[in-house]
């Protein structure tokens, strides 16, 4: 759904599906993206390892998250820089963060 | 759900509503049936006409999370709070891709492990989920949601029974092998293909006619497609559509009388939403056209067999992340369509579903909401109530219509396993998740807390249920036992009799069994599934 509304917004969308954080990290350099969005499903510290992956190889990549993510997990996200998204965040609202995210980047 | 149009109302699904329904708007396919009690065919009305005067409906939570020991307290918790069945959950890292611990994937995300469930990768791990539970009188659901994981979920449930001298054929209790979960709901990787997926299921179905006469083999789960985005008639369609494969295999395969076979599968699952209504008539619907099924395409006569028995789990994805307080009164509205509608076991999803996986609280809640139901409303003393209400019955024969002609979709296209195959059956969810999101931000469809009325007053912040932190490393340490202290020899015996039984057309239950007996851990499983079968290819979504 998230990556439908991206492509609607103008994106070009690569669906990772299930990944490791390793291959998360290899999909993002090979095919050099802008802006890379984790679907949590688990445990928080799993994510703040595949962005810790995620920086070391590219220090300047944009990151959002959304999916199940309890109160304390989205500021453990937002602490190292992360936009979350939980449940009931409207599509709008995440491919304007997209937008904005991705130039700020390239800016 | 309240549609704020003025111009057309219609259900969830879509079907249009009118203001108020009169007597012409029973159609004759249900008019003729206006006489029949609860307990006459075809059983729109319900299969017993006691209801719950003789059989309340069994109160039957999900659970488990972090090691055995923390699922089996859990369980335990349930129980002595009034739970009258369970439910015990695998570890989906491992459990749904049948990894041991120590594979790659599961190491990658491994303080994931834990958090949907205990890692159980032999019989000693579901042991000690088990212990001190009365499973030879407490109905018990063994897991195995995932159709490649629940021979292995079974066999190790049925191995621990055994060691305690329950005969199986004693045993009560169901698995569910759902191939809603497994290839439409969560597509993950590495899956048998839906082919082989079906010989396993036909083999537990013959296996539990023939060795476990009380235990209900598997339990196609409608929720999976209704959570997944299948509106009301297509969840409704296309359990049918997979009753149907079910039933045709065993039919081909020849060794199993009918009538027995669709007993055994009889027990299927549905959810019930916030369209109150929509679903209540889903299950009559369902009823009629199980009986209907069962009567024209199989020439079932079978009272027994032509009753159709449903488990309800209240829609996960009803439940909003904003203002969890409210979902309590969520539950107890899903909850309440589901007693009306006829229910024999039900399942509340948890006030902190969109948070996390359920704290004791938030479980006890479930529980509490189906016992002020059970208990102070007076609602189970007559059957079927809303009986006779020219919109429900309206409602109920239209819902039969539309799911039937859903189920015919299916069946043009090769059958409900061609669907999943195709990705068709992901696009109709796909399209309907989409256009109920579109409502919700357009404005059409209002959801407290969310769409509207965000101010929270919540006198503190629910912040979800952590679990436990060292399941993982407490699996790997019981991997290592398990590979040290069993006999070798044998388990590779055991293992290479199980590929041979994978490889040619025996069941393979009893082989699942001495597997299991010998110390076989779920991992070296899954390598002999994927050396047969290889894996299933993910439908490309349009």
């Amino acid at each position: 759904m998230v990556a439908r509304a991206l492509r609607d917004g103008g994106f070009h969308v690569i669906m990772g599906g299930m990944l490791t954080g390793q291959e998360i990290v290899r999909a993002a350099v090979d095919e050099d993206v802008d802006l890379v969005g984790l679907n949590v499903g688990g445990h928080v510290e799993v994510v703040v390892r595949v962005i810790g992956e995620l920086r070391a190889a590219r220090p300047d990549l944009p990151i959002f998250a959304g999916g199940v993510l309890p109160p304390s997990s989205c500021r453990r996200l937002s602490a190292l820089g992360v936009e979350t998204y939980p449940p009931g965040s409207s599509l709008e609202d995440i491919v304007e963060a997209a937008r904005r995210l991705t130039s700020q980047a390239s800016a | 759900m309240s549609s704020r149009s003025s111009s057309v109302v219609t259900s969830r699904s879509g079907i249009p509503l009118k203001a108020a329904y009169g007597p012409d708007d029973v159609p004759d396919s249900l008019r003729r049936h206006a006489g029949t009690l609860p307990g006459d065919a075809p059983y729109h009305r319900g299969g017993f006409p006691q209801g719950y005067r003789t059989k309340p409906w069994r109160i039957f939570q999900l659970s488990g999370f972090g090691n055995p020991e923390d699922e089996n307290e859990r369980i335990k918790f349930l129980l002595k709070h009034g739970e009258t069945g369970f439910l015990m959950e695998h570890d989906r890292n491992t459990a749904d891709h049948l990894y041991n611990v120590d594979h790659p994937d599961v190491q990658a995300r491994r303080e994931d492990v834990g958090q949907t469930g205990a890692v159980m990768q032999s019989v000693r791990e579901v042991a000690i989920c088990l212990d001190g539970i009365p499973i030879e009188s407490t109905y018990g659901h063994a897991g195995g949601a995932v159709v490649q994981h629940a021979p292995f979920a079974l066999a190790a449930y049925w191995t621990v029974a055994r060691r305690r001298g329950i005969p199986l054929a004693e045993l009560g209790g169901t698995g569910q092998s759902d191939f809603f979960l497994t290839y439409l709901g969560c597509v993950t990787k590495q899956q048998i293909p839906t082919a082989a997926g079906l010989r396993l299921n036909a083999d537990i179905i013959e296996f539990c006619s023939r060795h476990a006469p009380k235990w209900v083999p598997v339990s196609i789960a409608g929720y999976n497609g209704g959570d997944t985005g299948l509106n009301a008639w297509q969840e409704l369609g296309a359990v049918i559509a997979n009753a149907i494969e079910y039933l045709d295999e065993v039919q081909r395969r020849g060794h199993l009388d009918m009538a027995t076979a669709a007993y055994r599968v009889g027990g299927v699952n549905f959810r019930t939403t916030m369209d109150f209504f929509e679903d209540i008539a889903k299950l009559r619907a369902a009823r009629k056209l199980w009986h209907d099924l069962l009567r024209d395409r199989y020439g079932i006569t079978d009272e027994r067999a032509l009753r159709l028995r449903i488990h309800i789990v209240t829609a996960g994805s009803m439940m909003t992340y904003a203002q969890p307080f409210n979902n309590i009164v969520r539950g107890t509205m899903m909850a309440l369509s589901a007693v009306l509608g006829g229910t024999q076991s039900l399942g509340v999803s948890g006030y902190d579903e969109a948070i996390s996986i359920p704290s004791e609280h938030a479980h006890q809640m479930s529980v509490r909401i189906q016992q002020i139901l059970q208990h102070e409303t007076n609602i189970g003393a007559v059957t079927d109530p809303l009986g006779g209400s020219y919109y429900v019955e309206a409602l109920t024969a239209e819902m039969a219509e539309r799911a039937t002609g859903f189920a015919a979709q299916i069946a043009a296209q090769g059958g409900f396993l061609a669907t999943l195959d195709s990705g068709w059956l992901h696009a109709r969810a796909r399209d309907n998740q989409v256009a109920w999101q579109a409502a919700e931000e357009e404005g059409r469809q209002t959801v407290v807390g969310v769409t509207d009325f965000r101010d929270d007053h919540s006198p503190f912040e629910i912040d979800g249920f952590p679990g436990v932190n060292d399941a993982y490393e407490v699996a790997r340490s019981r991997l290592e036992d398990v590979r040290r202290e069993r006999h070798e020899v044998g388990a590779h015996a055991a293992l290479k009799s199980l590929e041979q039984a994978c490889r040619g057309t025996d069941n393979i239950m009893p082989k699942m069994l001495d597997a299991l007996e010998a110390e076989v851990t779920l991992g070296e499983i899954g390598d002999v599934y994927r050396s047969v079968w290889g894996d299933w290819q993910t439908p490309e979504l349009a």
